[in-house]
Formats: C-alpha cells, sequence, structure tokens
C-alpha cells in the first residue's frame, strides 16, 4: 500500500462575506492547493468535494461546481456529506483512492457558508408518512447546543467541573486564534469577559459555542511516488484517515435525536463513534495519543475539547480539566489543543472544518505556522464532531 | 382550538399521561419514538410492537435554552426560556430529552423522580401542538 503525502494546502480566510459566493471561495482554495504542489489543474486525477446542503441543489453537487468554473477536465468527482465530520469523510475517501492503487493525486475541497445562528433544519417531503425526527425536536424547543449543555451537566455532576473550566477553554483558544492571520476572530478574551457573555444553553455560553462562518479549505493527496516525482518537500504523510460511526448502547443524544441508551443500560462509551475513529487511527498509524505533538480536535463547543481530550485517549476520564487548569493544553504545554484557534476562532463551516485541521497541521509540521508554531512538531492527530453519529480521525507526520 | 400531536403515536394522554415506544419481542430493546424496526444490531428477528413507558423515571440532565429555536417553533415573544430535560427510564434501559414544565430549572437535583404528562408546546395557524413533557414527581417505590 502506498503512503499517502499532502503535496499541497489552500485555505481562506474565514468569516462572513456576504459579496463573495462559495463557489468563488472554494475554487480559490482549490487552486491554491494545486499550485503549491506545483502541479496544473489538469494534472488532477480525481476530487472529493463537500456536498453543501445550504448551497441548494448546485451546492449539493460542489464539485462539479468548482469544476465546471476551473475548467471541466472529465475527472471522477465525489460529492459527499457528512454533517459536520464532511472534511474527515472527503480526506478518508482521497485516502482510499489513492491507497487502493486507483489515483495518484486527488483534490479535497470544502467549501461552505453557514446560516446564522442555530443550524435550521433542511426542507423535507411534505407527504411523508411521519415529519423527520429533525422537525420534531425543533418542535419541543431543542437547539444542537443543547445536547452539548446536558451532556456538559453530568460532566460537572460527575467530576466537578466548573463554568470556569469552560471559559478558560475559549480564553485558551481565543489566544490561539489571535496569532491566526486565517481566523474570524483574532480578539484574546479575559476569563472574566467570556463569564460575561449570554448564557445559550446553561451552563455553556455564547464564546463557549462556536459561531456558524463562511469558509473554505482545499488539500491535494498524492501517493508516495508522484510526491517524489514532483519533489514534495518535506512530505507531510497522511499516516492514518478512520471513519466511524456510532455503536448500539451507546449513551450520547445524538443531534436531532430525541433519546439513547441509559446511562446504567449503556454497552457502548459515550460519543462511541468519536472513540472508534480516533483509535482507528492510532492503530493504522502505529502510534498513540503519548507519541503526538499536538491535536486539532472538534472544539464546537467548550465541552467538547474537554471531553474530546478523554474520548481521544489522552487523559482518563475526568482528568481533561486538569490538563487545562495546569497549562498542557495552550501553545508551549506539553500538548498544546488546537494551536489553530480551533473553530472556537474560526466558527464552524461544516463542509470545510475538517480540512482547515489537515491545513494547519500541514503547516505546522513543514514549520510554516509562524507565531502560532508548535515547537518541533512532527506528528499530530486531528479529530471532528458529525451530527448523527459519524467521525474522522486523521494523523499526520513528518 | 385544533389539538395537534407534534409526533402522532408517539404518546398517550389516557388513562394516563405516557410516552409511546416500541419495544422488540425477540430482545426487548426499547426505542423511543417508535421504530418499525429494532436497532438492535445483534437481533435479527426485528419483531417490534408499540409499548407505552413508564409514567415515571429520573432526572438524568437539564439544560434552559436562552435563545428561541427558529421555525417551525413559535416562540412567544418576548422569549420564555425553555427547560430541556434528560429523563432516564431505567426498567427501559432509555433516555428521553423533553420539556420542563411544572417547575423551574433552580428546583431541580440530579436524580429527582419525573412524571410523563401531555401539554401544548406551542400554537401555530393550524392549532395548539402538543406533546410529552416531564415534571417533578412524588419519590415512590415503583419506578
Amino acid at each position: 500500500m502506498t503512503d499517502v503525502i499532502v503535496a499541497g494546502v489552500g485555505l481562506h480566510p474565514w468569516g462572513k462575506f456576504p459579496h463573495k459566493s462559495w463557489v468563488e471561495m472554494g475554487a480559490e482554495v482549490a487552486l491554491e492547493a494545486v499550485k503549491d504542489a506545483g502541479v496544473e489543474w489538469t494534472d488532477v486525477e480525481a476530487m472529493v468535494s463537500g456536498a453543501m446542503q445550504w448551497g441548494g441543489s448546485t451546492g449539493m453537487r460542489s464539485g462539479n461546481t468548482i469544476s465546471a468554473a476551473l475548467g471541466e477536465t472529465g475527472v471522477p468527482i465525489a460529492n459527499i456529506n457528512n454533517a459536520c465530520a464532511s472534511g474527515g469523510s472527503l480526506m478518508r475517501a482521497a485516502y482510499a483512492m489513492i491507497t487502493s492503487g486507483m489515483h495518484d493525486s486527488v483534490l479535497v475541497i470544502g467549501t461552505d457558508k453557514s446560516p446564522k445562528g442555530y443550524f435550521p433544519s433542511v426542507p423535507v417531503l411534505a407527504d411523508e408518512p411521519q415529519p423527520p425526527v429533525d422537525m420534531v425536536r425543533w418542535q419541543v424547543g431543542i437547539p444542537n447546543p443543547a445536547y452539548w449543555a446536558l451532556e456538559m451537566r453530568k460532566r460537572m455532576e460527575a467530576y466537578g467541573s466548573t463554568e470556569e473550566h469552560l471559559a478558560k477553554v475559549k480564553v485558551k483558544n481565543s489566544r490561539h486564534g489571535a496569532l491566526n492571520p486565517y481566523a474570524r476572530y483574532r480578539k484574546e478574551f479575559s476569563l472574566e469577559q467570556v463569564l460575561a457573555s449570554p448564557m445559550v444553553c446553561d451552563p455553556l455560553r455564547l464564546l463557549e459555542i462556536c459561531a456558524t462562518s463562511d469558509g473554505a479549505a482545499a488539500v491535494l493527496l498524492v501517493s508516495d511516488a508522484k510526491a517524489r516525482r514532483l519533489g514534495v518537500n518535506p512530505p507531510i504523510k497522511l499516516a492514518a484517515c478512520s471513519l466511524a460511526s456510532g455503536e448500539f448502547g451507546d449513551p450520547t443524544i445524538r443531534i436531532p435525536l430525541l433519546s439513547a441508551a441509559s446511562d446504567d443500560a449503556a454497552s457502548a462509551p459515550l460519543l462511541s463513534e468519536s472513540r472508534l475513529a480516533a483509535q482507528m487511527a492510532y492503530e493504522q498509524a502505529g502510534l498513540g495519543p503519548e507519541d503526538m505533538d499536538f491535536v486539532e480536535l472538534p472544539d464546537n463547543s467548550s465541552w467538547h475539547e474537554l471531553q474530546y481530550l478523554e474520548t481521544m485517549g489522552f487523559c482518563d476520564e475526568g482528568e481533561a480539566e486538569h490538563l487545562l487548569d495546569k497549562g498542557a493544553t495552550t501553545l508551549g504545554g506539553e500538548l498544546p489543543v488546537c494551536p489553530s484557534g480551533g473553530f472556537s476562532s474560526f466558527g464552524e463551516a461544516t463542509m470545510a472544518q475538517g480540512i482547515l485541521q489537515i491545513v494547519e497541521v500541514t503547516w505546522q509540521l513543514r514549520g510554516a505556522a509562524g507565531a502560532r508554531q508548535v515547537e518541533g512538531a512532527q506528528k499530530a492527530i486531528t479529530e471532528v464532531y458529525g451530527a448523527q453519529a459519524n467521525n474522522s480521525a486523521c494523523i499526520l507526520t513528518t | 382550538m385544533n389539538r395537534i400531536p407534534v409526533l402522532e403515536g408517539s404518546f398517550v394522554s389516557e388513562p394516563e399521561p405516557a410516552l409511546v415506544g416500541s419495544r422488540c419481542r425477540s430482545c426487548e430493546t426499547v426505542a423511543f419514538p417508535a421504530s418499525f424496526t429494532c436497532p438492535n444490531p445483534r437481533c435479527m428477528d426485528k419483531d417490534v410492537a408499540p409499548a407505552p413507558l413508564s409514567r415515571t423515571g429520573r432526572l438524568a440532565s437539564w439544560t434552559t435554552v436562552h435563545f428561541p429555536p427558529p421555525p417551525p417553533f413559535v416562540a412567544p415573544d418576548p422569549f420564555v426560556p425553555i427547560t430541556v430535560v434528560e429523563v432516564e427510564f431505567a426498567s427501559e434501559g432509555i433516555q428521553v430529552v423533553g420539556p420542563l414544565t411544572g417547575a423551574g430549572a433552580d428546583e431541580l437535583r440530579m436524580g429527582m423522580p419525573m412524571e410523563t404528562v401531555v401539554e401544548p408546546y406551542y400554537a401555530d395557524r393550524d392549532g395548539e401542538v402538543i406533546g410529552w413533557k416531564f415534571r417533578p414527581a412524588e419519590e415512590s417505590n415503583d419506578d
């Protein structure tokens, strides 16, 4: 099986761009990744692109839309949607195309514009026998952050975590984001400022929940042989790329569901798909959490950051707050978490956020991350968090 | 006013309010809302029938939603925050989310008994949307 190498990356600054289309943003990063690899547009052998639901029919076929804009070459294009785990799922698809020997170069594109505020439900057929559960949960009155808040309350009860811990995560990520020219939010927040922000779904406050953004990112993956022909230097290796879904008996109540196995009856761990995706990635790479120099995890909310430190194997259950308190997760600490600033500083753009993580890790491993550089970084893991239990983790090494 | 169940078959009001899910006759897995099949991957019989859940469960978690949910929810103006609770039904091995009623969030404590009631969620131009809610119950020995 060939190694898979990140030959080129492209990233659009994240924010709100009412005067620029998602097609233009996607085309820009696609071309940037291709040029970064030192190849021509016509050298791309296949494309995978995030099927962007907010963009309607053309958004669902974003890859074809971008290909038509930049010049159609007849290559296979797959458009994929796995909610916030789309980026990771795209990486996995491209990874499989290369390791199988099917293609030598695959372009991965995620471009997205998000509605403001809570993500609404996507229109559905009116004449189905039952309304979809995603409609019902809105009628009951349960926005996405409420699902996260329910888990956080349990955590506070079980481990004595406090509102201050949640705020500290934001303070730390805002400090990282302030160093990143591509981040949407580049303001450093103090603990007092975070704790003074409005409560959204208690105990989660506005500044502790990621915003919904416009953003785009692209990565050109190539086979080892192709990387050598191109003289890719340094050749950043995609050492693992996993994809997992939930296990029966998981006690996590999934967005947009209304029930789950009770905590007592649970036969699978909380966020079983995320735990599985991380384990699969470690096994595939032959590495463990102790080998990682830093991590880009899905800090959709401050609860996520605490929980994923445990889910990804960096500490035991209930120990994440301790890592945070002792400064381990900050730049310069023993395990910097989200040196990019995370989704907390970028906001969610669901098709692109998993690819954003790959771009950040590539720059870090190239030693090109500027003021937020993790000194001597050689190995890192990324993980996303997808609604309805789908998840992907990637490990990159120098 | 026309009363519209939020999800047909997901609860009953008579003789007493209760959630209705499905139970597999073969492996006893309970699902809520009711499913046409059994979600247990190791069960190949998948022989399900509607099944009412216990009326009373225990509080597993809660959160108060301070910003109005988007349509189809019809939020009062000014918005009244909604407390969403997670209630564990031990004999069914399931936890279910729903709005709190009959108490404030400050009266809640983990593990307290909660009972199922049926109440309006909101009214829109077609009528009043009704569904399940949970309220604190007396301690009892039967759950």
